[in-house]
């Protein structure tokens, strides 16, 4: 997949010049996932990370007994998994296929090592990965409120 | 718009105060709180409305609130409202049966600017039992879809089981002409759908920026959290509009429960645009 097509709808790819862009493409590959099938499990190593191209991938909490709790749902161009960036390096949450879904993987250990030897990419990655770290915190906090419950 | 008889309005102006004789005609259970109710005069023509309008409804020896219209203003003949139970009149409202007597004032207030939309895109944001004002203004789109640009309808709930018009929102997702996000506060293992805040589908809705009307209906920290997004978004703070409440009594202006600021709801909203209120929105105590 060519990643410019992607780069309108990615928070993360908008930030890139084409240099960068392009690194970012030789570590990527296209994954096809059906309804269901699990991207990563709580508690594994976060060696790769994503973007959604099409369909949608929920993030689960899981505990024996009951149900996946599905805490977030995100969709294209959105970025799936945040633990890679910070160590250390494992998932806090489940992240499964919501109907099919195609998602570009990253591999996460050539990214950081990039990061390490490129200060100025680190930065747009940081200020990428802490923008979307900020919204999440902000949807939450409204979540919490439960604005829709009856008065 | 249909004017009412002369008699009808000649009333209303000596006696405001004075509800209408209803009936309740339909009456359909949307969720465990929420009904949707159909009522027709008895005394003479229906209520043409402006979508966004109000009226009061009066459970005779109970008591009166103001509840949004959520019918179609193609069919005054029947006036339309989703009530859901949070209170003794609400309640009393929502235990109503296909028959029952009820009083009816209005409709009230200033509508959302639809005829401003036409050539526009349209982006709808609703929260909870905010899509119930903004269902008549779906229905005036659709009916003159071609005088629009991309519409699209974002709509928030707290949990599956709490969202409205089910069946309408299938029915208005399968359109090709109609963008359709629908997202819960909390899952269940039945739900196939996004979860999150109505402000993460935001970005998956195409519209332009630059000739974007946009309507916002729930609660006022959505809204607030919402125009925020859409401002950064390159909407301008004047192309939206939102929906707001506060304890309307009179309906007519003349009793102030309603103020808010320098504004009457009732007379003066209870739609605004947003570069209107945007400030008091922010003020503990309003």
């Amino acid at each position: 997949m060519n990643l410019q097509t992607l780069r309108e709808s990615s928070p993360l790819l908008a930030k890139l010049s084409n240099t960068e862009l392009e690194f970012f493409e030789s570590v990527s590959s296209v994954v096809g996932l059906k309804s269901g099938e699990i991207l990563f499990e709580e508690g594994g190593a976060a060696d790769t990370f994503y973007i959604v191209s099409e369909g949608r991938v929920g993030l689960e909490m899981t505990s024996p007994g009951k149900a996946p709790m599905v805490i977030q749902t995100l969709g294209p161009g959105d970025l799936v998994g945040l633990s890679w960036f910070f160590a250390p390096h494992r998932w806090n949450w489940r992240a499964r296929a919501v109907g099919d879904t195609t998602v570009v993987a990253f591999d996460a250990a050539e990214v950081r090592r990039r990061c390490r030897e490129d200060r100025d990419l680190a930065l747009e990655v940081l200020g990428v990965v802490s923008a979307e770290l900020a919204a999440r915190l902000h949807r939450t906090r409204i979540q919490l409120l439960d604005l829709y419950k009856a008065p | 718009m249909t004017l009412p008889p002369a008699g009808v309005a000649a009333r209303n102006v000596i006696e405001p105060m004075l509800p209408r004789p209803f009936r309740v005609s339909a009456r359909r259970a949307e969720t465990a709180d929420t009904v949707t109710l159909e009522m027709e005069p008895d005394d003479g023509p229906g209520l043409a409305f402006t979508p966004g309008q109000f009226t009061m409804i009066y459970v005779f020896g109970i008591g009166e609130v103001p509840i949004s219209i959520s019918g179609s203003p193609q069919d005054p003949k029947t006036l339309v409202h989703t009530v859901r139970s949070v209170g003794a009149v609400t309640q009393a409202i929502v235990g109503l049966d296909v028959g029952d007597p009820i009083g009816v004032r209005g409709p009230y207030g200033s509508g959302w600017p639809v005829g401003r939309a036409e050539g526009r895109d349209v982006v709808l944001v609703a929260g909870g039992i905010g899509l119930a004002p903004l269902r008549p203004v779906l229905y005036a789109v659709l009916a003159n879809r071609e005088r629009f640009g991309a519409v699209s309808l974002v709509y928030g709930s707290r949990t599956p089981a709490d969202l409205l018009f089910g069946d309408q929102l299938h029915i208005w997702r399968s359109r090709f002409d109609l963008e359709v996000e629908v997202t819960v506060d909390r899952s269940d293992e039945h739900w196939f759908g996004d979860v999150g805040m109505v402000t993460g589908l935001l970005p998956r809705i195409s519209f332009d920026p630059a000739n974007t009307i946009s309507m916002l209906c729930g609660p006022e920290i959505m809204m607030k959290v919402v125009a925020r997004e859409l401002e950064m978004r390159g909407l301008a703070p004047d192309d939206i509009h939102v929906s707001l409440e506060r304890n309307m009594k009179c309906a007519i202006a003349f009793c102030g429960h309603c103020q808010f600021g320098p504004d009457f709801l009732c007379r003066d909203g209870p739609v605004l645009p947003y570069s209107h209120v945007a400030q008091r929105l922010t003020v503990t105590g309003l």
